[in-house]
């Protein structure tokens, strides 16, 4: 985990590029990577790379970054690991490489040489780099195929600039700060920004599973290298038997953590109350590790209520005997740490306050790597948007089918029943929307719906916003090909969405403010080829229900059978309080909530 | 050779040659910045192994075109002009379609789209830097390759295109051959010139145009005789705001100081940069700003205003003087007048190493080749 950042001024008429304007965006990353940092120009001083490191394997210099193969040819600035790293790094030896380092650094420079573009292919991990090749004059950059790592790019059309953080990129001077209303819109549409798209117009988020080259003529468009839409697709075609569903789960969850622990440092876990949590933990503990530290988050305002997950993470703690810490979070402190918050924020988000906090909490008990139960709920049919989202579909897509219905009837509930659209501002949309999976889906995790955004921005900005986003094709861009299956196309959209735009960002920003990388062995492409074909067949709770199932020493039942919980009180109230000095959170529901807590957020971030 | 390259490139790979036609409103036979341009854009094409056949608007001059080109007759009129382009995209191959002007976008648009063509489209400048009309957008937006005169020009487009960036590229302007230091006392002997400071501006004095800044730099010259300068101001180009220009000159009471030339042929051209000891044009519409390079390819030193495309022809300071609106223009003459004067041959070849015509084929191809990858 690490900031990268470079600058290649690849037409021949621009000027060179200025050294301070490389470190002033390097250093914008300090948190990132606070054991150390590099520059390196090539021979003409057109092209630089800056990193800041954070170390985790390999912890000596020699791995420092950026990394040049020993002939001199290949650079590369990295952010990320490689978890098979060991098993490439083995391969290229026999087949002659030189290593000079232990590190994942070094494959990658290897790999290149040998395989070009076609490199991601064998990588297994989360990842972001640019590799520079000086013969052909080249800069290469890649981002894995879920998006855990970010990476940002600005081309001016004379020179190429990128960074692991948009704030990094505006630190660097050079890149203009003028309003992308794609990004804007796409932000109050979601509750985050929606890659590419970035609150600035010059921008852009090199999308998850794509690389980008860069020669002397520029930046090509960049090219998908993974898709989950696909690789759901695939594994519906060929369908596994239902009773093999658990042994898959098993085996493909306790390979993916094994593969997640590989680290020359100690790796904690943030613990929950949840099955995907405590399944790590006891996978965690299966792999190896005796003394695992997992933190809990605590907040009084839940003390003795069905919320607080502190009693039932203590007892998986004990049932794996791990240490367990318990970190108390009140709303001083929320309100204490609030400017550091929103500073850290890389691009609004109207989530990732718990992981600021448990991750706070892991540095103080001096950890640098965590694992976190993200993406399990995507993987494994958890979220409620899968049995929702197909039952809306059934009762409304075909009235929503009729033209005209669902405007008509957004008209009429909205002037016959204003106490309840205030209530739920999104439900006058239904009809209007529920007659496909995109539209189904903005009803799910929209946070405002297209109709509403005029109340928010101007006019103009609303129509050149919504025209450049194309919210509805954009969703339904990653539902090609068609994942087979209700519950595939649920994945897919959980996870090209709100797990890329959201989850895995706020993770970023937050696990990086405080210097802690946080792994997500169930956000792991290889774990989704495993579990494709038994996706299609998920039922309701029966992919958590076998992800507790697979330590040798299952999860008690008492988390299993523990109804769903959401983030949202007492942090919503604070959030609310801290959004407006007269809102009553006691009255608001969580949309509400998050609706006033968005305003909030993005002026801050607009700042 | 090349041409098989850019055919695979392009997925054309059982063609031998590329076929673009060009839709512009002058090249050959054409005046000013934008035909010159075009006219270098085609040759470049024509190097990287395309045949061009060019249909113009307008063509006032002489026409000579390079091998591998050949220009139709010029056809003034809309309805005239696009039957013209649209039968012989009928009748001949056209695998690549070039605009030249976002104003013939549409049409450009058909002629492609009738085709099966690859559609690329210049933007110059001022024409692209607000939002066009719902139609143009649409087929812009349809384009396979935008070429921008300047970043500044990219920055406007890519604000009211939805189109990916990687497709809009800068392709710099180039600088003629014609234009290297060399001795300019003869003209200036003859232009009674010896011994004084030379001004010069080259452009169209066009009224609908003042954002060149022909009346800044008059406006300065009060100040810079005041503090003893002789400075002479040549003015080079025709057009209908000239007698303006020269009431201007008169109220300030500085008409014996500015000097209108009118527009020159190409032989003279050259000759008055080499005779101006400043190339100044303050201009605040300008696309790219051709002048400013053969200005410099001709060892002259040239200031113009830190806005928009000229930011690019002037390397952001490094190779001309970028100064802001605000700024005191006499105060940044007077300074680049009195201070030490740079090595006209020095410039020139910076200017060259990059504007020059090599670096121009070479961008073109580069630009090309997105248009390959983009198949």
């Amino acid at each position: 985990m690490c900031g990268i950042n470079g600058i290649f001024s690849y037409h021949s008429a621009a000027e060179l590029p200025k050294e301070a304007e490389l470190v002033a965006t390097r250093e914008a990353m300090w948190s990132r990577g606070p054991d150390g940092s590099g520059i390196w120009w090539n021979a003409d001083r057109r092209c630089g790379l800056g990193h800041r490191r954070l170390t985790i394997i390999d912890l000596s210099d020699a791995a420092g970054q950026p990394m040049i193969s020993e002939d001199g040819r290949y650079v590369v600035s990295f952010n990320g690991e490689i978890y098979n790293y060991r098993e490439i790094h083995a391969e290229l030896a026999a087949e002659g490489a030189r290593f000079r380092t232990a590190s994942d650094t070094e494959i990658l420079l290897h790999l290149y040489a040998r395989d070009g573009a076609a490199m991601v292919h064998r990588l297994r991990g989360m990842y972001a780099f640019a590799l520079w090749d000086d013969a052909r004059r080249e800069l290469f950059l890649a981002r894995d195929p879920y998006g855990i790592k970010p990476l940002y790019t600005a081309n001016d059309g004379r020179t190429f600039r990128f960074a692991s953080q948009v704030k990094a990129v505006l630190a660097g001077g050079a890149v203009s700060r003028d309003q992308e209303p794609a990004g804007v819109a796409g932000f109050h549409l979601f509750g985050s920004v929606p890659e590419p798209f970035t609150l600035y117009r010059d921008i852009r988020a090199l999308p998850a599973g794509h690389t980008q080259l860069i020669d002397v003529g520029g930046p090509h468009e960049p090219r998908p290298f993974a898709n989950l839409a696909a690789t759901l697709a695939e594994g519906a075609r060929h369908p596994a038997p239902a009773n093999e569903l658990a042994e898959r789960i098993r085996a493909g969850a306790r390979e993916s953590v094994r593969a997640h622990l590989v680290a020359d440092v100690e790796v904690g876990l943030f613990l929950s109350a949840g099955v995907d949590s405590g399944a790590l933990l006891g996978l965690m503990r299966d792999a190896g590790p005796r003394n695992i530290r997992a933190i809990t988050l605590a907040f009084d305002e839940f003390r003795d209520t069905a919320e607080d997950e502190v009693p039932l993470a203590a007892q998986v703690a004990h049932h794996y005997g791990a240490e367990h810490i318990v970190r108390r979070v009140g709303q001083r402190e929320f309100d204490d740490d609030l400017p550091a918050i929103l500073e850290a924020m890389d691009q609004p988000s109207i989530d990732g306050i718990n992981t600021w906090f448990v991750a706070k909490a892991a540095k103080e008990a001096g950890l640098k790597v965590a694992f976190s139960g993200l993406g399990g709920d995507e993987l494994l049919a958890g979220y409620p948007s899968f049995d929702d989202l197909p039952r809306w579909r059934q009762r409304f897509g075909l009235f929503a089918t009729l033209p005209g219905v669902g405007s008509l009837a957004q008209m009429l509930i909205v002037r016959l029943a204003p106490e309840f659209v205030r209530r739920q501002p999104k439900a006058p949309g239904f009809l209007q929307y529920a007659n496909d999976w995109p539209g189904l889906y903005l009803l799910r995790r929209g946070l405002y719906l297209p109709r509403e955004l005029t109340k928010l921005m101007e006019a103009d900005l609303v129509r050149e916003g919504l025209r450049r986003l194309r919210p509805l094709r954009r969703i339904a861009e990653t539902l090609v090909p068609d994942p087979g299956s209700d519950v595939g196309r649920v994945c897919a959209l959980e996870s090209r969405h709100y797990l890329c735009n959201q989850l895995l960002r706020d993770a970023d920003w937050a696990g990086m403010a405080h210097g802690i990388e946080i792994r997500v062995p169930l956000v792991d492409f290889a774990l989704l080829r495993e579990l494709a074909p038994a996706i299609p067949t998920l039922a309701p709770g029966s992919g958590k229900t076998a992800l507790a199932m697979a330590p040798s020493r299952p999860v008690p039942d008492e988390i299993v059978t523990r109804p769903k919980t959401g983030f949202g009180v007492p942090t919503g109230a604070w959030m609310s309080a801290a959004a407006t000095e007269t809102a009553n959170p006691a009255h608001s529901s969580k949309g509400v909530i998050s609706r006033r807590w968005s305003q909030t957020v993005l002026r801050a971030c607009s700042a | 050779m090349v041409a098989d390259r850019l055919a695979g490139l392009l997925g054309l790979s059982n063609v031998t040659q590329l076929h673009c036609l060009a839709l512009v409103t002058d090249a050959f036979g054409g005046r000013g910045g934008i035909a010159q341009h075009n006219r270098d854009l085609l040759g470049a094409l024509v190097e990287c192994g395309a045949v061009v056949s060019v249909v113009p608007r307008y063509a006032p001059d002489r026409i000579v075109t390079p091998a591998g080109v050949r220009q139709l007759p010029a056809r003034r009129g809309k309805l005239a002009y696009s039957l013209s382009a649209l039968l012989w995209a009928r009748r001949e191959r056209v695998d690549i379609v070039f605009c030249g002007h976002l104003y013939m976008v549409t049409l450009a648009w058909l002629v492609a789209r009738l085709n099966g063509a690859k559609l690329i489209v210049q933007m110059h400048g001022i024409e692209a830097w607000s939002r066009p009309s719902r139609l143009r957008r649409l087929a812009a937006e349809a384009t396979d390759l935008v070429l921008c005169g300047s970043r500044y020009t990219r920055t406007c487009v890519l604000g009211w295109a939805a189109i990916a960036p990687e497709r809009a590229v800068v392709v710099s302007y180039t600088v003629g051959d014609a234009f290297v230091p060399g001795d300019g006392s003869r003209l200036r002997a003859s232009l009674g010139l010896e011994g004084k400071y030379v001004l010069l501006t080259v452009g169209r004095l066009d009224a609908r145009e003042r954002y060149k800044g022909h009346d800044r730099v008059i406006a300065a010259l009060p100040a810079l005789l005041a503090q003893g300068d002789d400075v002479h101001y040549l003015i080079v180009g025709e057009g209908d705001d000239r007698s303006r220009l020269e009431a201007y000159a008169r109220d300030l009471g500085v008409t014996e100081h500015v000097r209108f030339l009118g527009a020159v042929d190409a032989k003279t051209l050259a000759e008055t940069y080499r005779v101006a000891d400043l190339f100044v044009m303050p201009s605040t519409g300008e696309g790219f700003g051709i002048v400013f390079l053969e200005a410099m390819a001709s060892g002259t030193p040239a200031l113009g205003l830190a806005v928009a495309g000229a930011c690019d022809a002037l390397a952001d300071g490094e190779l001309g003087t970028a100064v802001s609106e605000t700024d005191d223009l006499a105060a940044a003459i007077s300074g680049l007048l009195s201070g030490p004067k740079r090595d006209p041959r020095g410039l020139s070849s910076a200017t060259r190493a990059r504007f020059g015509r090599t670096e121009f084929v070479a961008r073109v191809g580069a630009a090309l080749k997105r248009l390959g990858q983009a198949a």
